[in-house]
Parts: C-alpha cells; structure tokens; sequence
C-alpha cells in the first residue's frame, strides 16, 4: 500500500520537474520576453484554425502615485504634465482643475477663459497631427498603399506641397500660443488653484486673433480634404462602416449644461449603443459611476460603468464597456456649440446613417469635425472682451483634503484624483487616462481585427504580415498610450503577435519594431 | 536631397529656406548635439544625463550646441532645423543587447515610414518632411542610444547598469564630435 502512494508520488514528481524544466527552458532562451516596452497580441486558434480568442496587452507607466507621495499638490501639474510628451497640457489641466477642487477655489472668469483658450489651442494642435501624421495617412494616402508612403511625407505627395506647408506652420503658430501662457509647450507653467499665472496682454492681441481666423480657416479645409479623399472613395467608406470595425458601446464625453460638447469643462455623459442617456456626473462622482475591472492576461484595468456591473467583454444595449475621445464625445453630445461644427456634425451622422455612430474608423473624421469645434471655440474666447483682464486668479485660503478633476484630452476623458494632509502634502494620487478608459473596447476591436483576418487558417506559419497593419487600424484609430517612453526609436509601433495553435503551443510569431 | 544650398562659410550663414512655413533660426553653431527622453521616467532619462554631462565639458567657441529635450517627433523639427550636423543621444530597448550597451546608428539607415500608434514621426521622417519642406536640414546625423532595463517606471534614478554606461557613452559622444573637422577646431583642445 505504503509503496503504491510512494509510486505515484514519485511520478506525479518527476512530471512536474519535467514540466518546471519545460516551462523553465522556454522562458530564458526568449529575448523577445524581456521586452517589455512593446505591445503584445497573443491569437489563440481553434482545431479549424479559426481565431478563439485574441488578447492585446499594452506596457503600462508605473510607479505614478509612489512618485506623487510626499509632495506638494502644487507641484502635480508639473509633475503629471512630464509623464507624457505627448498630452502634457492635458494632465496639466486636468492636475489644476484637481487643485482647484482641492482648495475648494473657483478660478475668476478670465483665469477660466484664458484655461479654456489654452486648452482649445492644444486639442487643436494635436488633432492636427493625429489627423495629418498618425493616423491619417492610412486614409489620406490610402490603407493599401505601401508602407513606406503611409507617413506625412506621401500625405504631403497626396494634397500637395503648399497643403502640407500650412499644416506645419498652423500647428507652429498654435504652439506659439500655448509657449505665451505656458512658457514651455511640453512641460506648461500655467495652472493655478484658482486661475492661471500669466494674463494676456491687450497689445498682443491682434496676432492671436489674426491666428484664430486662420484656425477656423484651417480645420475647415481639414474637413474638405478629407471628404475629398476619404468620404469620395467608395472602398474606403465600406471598409470605414464594416463590421470588423463596427462595436456596439456606449460613449463618455463632457457636456455643458444644454448637452453641448466641452473639453474642458462640464459633467461626464454616458449614452447607451441606442444614445440614449445611461448616467451624467461631475468630476466629483467619478468612483460611483466608473469601476475599474482586472482580467488574468493584462495588468492594463479595464475601465466600465460600475452601476450596470462588469459584464466580460460583450457589446449591446445592456454593455457596461464605453468608449471614449472624439467618436465617444460626439456620440455623448447632442450638439456643438459652434455652428461650422455643428453643420459639419449633421453631415457626420446624416452620411453614416444616424446616430450614434459605432464605427471605430469614424473616429478620423470625428477629430476632424472636434478641430472645427476648438478652432472657433478659439476664436469665440480670443474675441472675448474679458480675456485680456488683469483678473486672472484668486488665492486660495482653504485647509486641502481631497480633489477631483477631469478634462478630455485629445484621446478621451482623463481623471485626476488626489488627497492630501492639511499642508497639502500629496498622500493619495490615482489618475484614469484615456487608454484606460478605452481599453476594454480596444481589446474588442483587436480581437474583432484578428477573428475577421485569420479563418480556417490550419499553418499558422502562413498568416501573412498584413495582419499586423489591419490589426494595427484597429487600434491606431484610438490613438492609445503605449508607456510614454523610448519612443523616438525606431518610429514604429512595437509590437509582437503570438499566434498559438490549438494545443496552445507557439505556431508563429510576428515582430515589428 | 539636402536642402541646404551652400555648405561653405561659417555655421552662422545659413540659405534662406523657401518653405514659408517660418524663417529658420540661425545658429550659432554647425553641430546639435540633443538629448531626447523624460527626465522622469528612470531609464528614459539617459539621452538627456549624457547631454548635461557634455554640456559640462563644452566651452565657448565650441561649435557645438548641447540641448536636451523632452520632446519627440515633429516638434523636433523646429530644435534641428538650421544644423549641419546632428547628433542624437536617446534611449532605446531593443532587447537584442544587454541594458547599458550604447547603439550607434547612421540617420542614413533610419527608416522613413509611417510611425504608428505611439503619437510621433520617427527621426528618420522628421528629416524628409524638413527636407521636403525646403528648410535647412542637418546633413548628417549620428545616433547613439543606450540600451535601457527601466523606461516605465516614474523616478528620477538610473538602473545601475544604464548608470555606469552614462560616462563611456558620454566619452563616445565627445569621441565623435572631435573628429568632426572644423575650422576653428575648438574642439580639438583636449587629450581626453
């Protein structure tokens, strides 16, 4: 008896080294591992080769609130704007509107304008880019094109040299008006608990508002080009409405108090895949209405309405997933403020057949019509009589505890929330990103990408490099935060595919970057 | 390709670019050397440790320019344009090397294609869009990068390895700028 369960010890031992050694070997002989600054795709497939399931994980800043502890909340919009060079008055905002809260402070009414211009100027600047650098060119210059033509340079080949001089320029003159009030661009020195640090002085007005005419100017004919070449190519309006990038979620966006877009400042609007209102909250209410759900494969947090509960990842009337930036916020609004961008956000969902509107790819033309927005939102302020007042901050003279803010960055609705002792020492700091609360629909359409792409697919040796491209749109259209770090080389996405067979065993494996 | 019509004469004559996007600034001197990265993302801060430590060791007269920047992708161009020479001090993660070992790349051999969801142009588009544009674009860039263990974590110190690699990449950059031939060969001076 004694030497039966002595044997079957024994075996049950050595397989379990076996498998340790296994599992051991496979690991260390990987370089690729340790790379942790790329983006993973692993694609399980099925018996028949058809895709089971596909899993996206994205390398993730760390560390933010140890690094937060222990310092002034004053210092956090500067902080928080040097995490990322690539939205920094976006968390600069959102960190002062966090202060402001935290001192319990209204900003004075031309500290508040000249927030909301700055801010304005930033979104424009960066949709600019995004529409003529990033993501555009798949469009511009087409998705079929080589890849060594889908960057500004082929964008420039395709609307021509004079086109693609104003591009730069604009977005030079933009910057210029950011670096006015925040010193630095990248790293702005601008936002107060209670307004901002620097007025606008009245004899430097007509230059900027010389710049806000020619930035209305400029988003519009953004839009004619891409109605030209996008909306007047049948092939790519049908790969923009087909279901391989079509999700059915609700949408996040702010709004004023008619409902109309705001970037900068408002309440938080949730619309189901119907449009229909979910919820709507301030800043304030953010942990009753938005949850944060971990899965085994990602240390990403997948982001849903806490009060509809995590319900995997489903889409529908009953979804708690929502998404957020341009698409989201136009479909969250029920109208803008401005009325070139309102006459250009009838067309939107006239031409794709109502709202709200689903397809991801949309979201392309969606920054173009939000550009038309912050442009003449731009122009409204600068033409402002109050915008050159002296008046641009109150003193804040309240003991701190706790504050809340949120704006929406380019990319969708980023959350800052800190507490602090009575010195206004930080002893608490979270933020929610955008990427973060888009994450879950991300997932979605990059498993929607590879299920369309790969069927019946026995070698998986055979899937062809394009996989990576169309995977690539699927999630290029959210314009997501990879880890803001070691991104001037090469200037590609990072990105591996792991596509494993039935048996999940590795069958092959794509690299980019 | 060059832009740059007239490549005699001192760094502070520079041809006028016909773009119209602005006039290009004039520099003071021929070579940039920038330091790219986030000064508080760990190791992503080495491009920028090595530029302050070079800029330690330029003197006036030197006809180098020493500049950090936390920027990346177009608005690099307005830092480069101007420059006859470029060098570029980054961090990079390859994970073919062992971190604290400094790449050298050729700008030539810099892919210019489309970036992709990192919001940026890669290097190698930044300078076919300046050239593109007619502006005054360097002729020649060096890179160096140094490979790093930690660009993801936010602090502000070095991983060991990636500390110690600071002083030999910091020699190799000097190494480099030295044997660039100038004609005031200011910085030629040392024996170091």
């Amino acid at each position: 008896m004694n030497s039966a369960i002595q044997k079957t010890f024994n075996e049950g031992n050595l397989r379990a080294n076996a498998a340790y050694q296994a599992a051991k070997r496979n690991i260390t002989i990987d370089p690729i591992t340790r790379l942790e600054g790329h983006g993973k795709i692993d694609i399980y497939l099925d018996d028949k080769g058809d895709v089971e399931r596909a899993y996206m994980q994205v390398p993730e800043l760390r560390g933010f609130e140890v690094f937060s502890l222990g310092r002034p909340a004053e210092d956090m919009p500067q902080i928080t704007s040097r995490i990322c060079g690539v939205c920094p008055t976006a968390h600069h905002m959102a960190a002062t509107k966090t202060l402001d809260d935290l001192y319990q402070i209204e900003p004075t009414s031309a500290g508040r304008k000249i927030r909301e211009l700055v801010y304005n100027t930033f979104v424009l600047e960066d949709h600019a880019l995004h529409v003529f650098v990033l993501g555009g060119p798949d469009f511009i210059v087409g998705p079929d094109a080589p890849p060594a033509e889908r960057n500004i340079v082929g964008v420039i080949g395709k609307v021509g040299l004079e086109a693609g001089k104003k591009v730069i320029g604009t977005r030079k003159r933009l910057r210029e008006l950011i670096a006015y009030f925040g010193g630095k661009v990248v790293h702005p020195v601008l936002g107060l608990p209670g307004g901002v640090s620097k007025a606008l002085k009245p004899e430097d007005l007509p230059k900027f508002k010389q710049l806000a005419k020619d930035g209305v100017e400029f988003a519009e004919w953004t839009n004619t080009v891409f109605k030209q070449i996008v909306l007047g190519n049948p092939d790519y309006v049908k790969m923009i409405t087909s279901d391989a990038y079509t999700h059915k979620t609700c949408y996040m966006g702010m709004v004023d108090d008619q409902n109309q877009l705001n970037f900068y400042d408002g309440k938080l609007r949730v619309v189901d895949c119907q449009g229909k209102e979910v919820c709507k909250f301030t800043a304030r209410q953010y942990r009753e209405f938005v949850a944060e759900h971990v899965e085994p494969w990602s240390y990403m947090k997948f982001t849903f309405l806490k009060q509809r509960g995590w319900k995997d990842f489903v889409e529908g009337p009953d979804t708690s997933i929502y998404a957020v930036g341009p698409l989201a916020r136009l479909n969250a609004s029920d109208r803008l403020a401005t009325p070139k961008a309102q006459a250009a956000y009838e067309e939107f969902y006239k031409t794709l057949g109502g709202k709200p509107a689903h397809h991801t790819l949309a979201t392309h033309w969606a920054r173009v019509i939000e550009m038309i927005y912050a442009a003449e939102r731009i122009e409204q302020l600068i033409n402002d009589p109050e915008i050159t007042s002296p008046d641009v901050r109150r003193v804040p003279t309240t003991v701190p505890a706790e504050g809340m803010g949120v704006v929406e960055a380019p990319r969708g609705t980023l959350f800052h929330h800190y507490q602090t002792d009575a010195r206004g020492v930080i002893t608490m700091a979270n933020m929610i990103v955008a990427t973060g609360n888009n994450a879950a629909r991300i997932a979605m359409s990059v498993e929607r990408a590879a299920k369309g792409l790969i069927q019946g697919m026995k070698d998986a040796t055979k899937i062809p490099e394009g996989l990576l491209n169309k995977v690539e749109m699927a999630f290029r259209a959210y314009d997501p935060c990879l880890g803001c770090a070691t991104h001037t080389l090469p200037g590609s996405t990072p990105l591996i595919v792991n596509v494993y067979d039935h048996q999940r065993q590795l069958a092959h494996r794509l690299v980019q970057g | 390709m060059s832009a740059l019509t007239s490549t005699s004469g001192t760094a502070a004559v520079r041809p006028t670019n016909d773009a119209g996007v602005d006039a290009p600034p004039s520099r003071s001197a021929d070579v940039l050397v920038l330091g790219l990265g986030n000064a508080i993302l760990s190791d992503d801060a080495i491009g920028l440790r090595v530029v302050r430590a070079l800029q330690q060791r330029l003197e006036p007269g030197d006809p180098v320019v020493a500049e950090e920047s936390e920027e990346m992708g177009l608005a690099l161009l307005d830092s480069i344009v101007g420059y006859r020479e470029l060098v570029l001090v980054d961090a990079i993660q390859t994970g073919t090397q062992a971190p604290g070992y400094l790449h050298e790349f050729d700008g030539d051999s810099l892919p210019t294609r489309r970036s992709g969801a990192p919001h940026f142009l890669g290097v190698g588009d930044t300078l076919a869009l300046g050239r593109l544009l007619g502006l005054p674009m360097p002729e020649r860039v060096t890179i160096f990068a140094v490979e790093v263990a930690d660009p993801f974590t936010l602090g502000t110190d070095l991983t060991p390895a990636v500390q110690e690699a600071l002083l030999p990449a910091l020699e190799r950059v000097w190494a480099r700028l030295r044997s660039f031939r100038h004609a005031d060969g200011c910085l030629d001076r040392s024996s170091r």
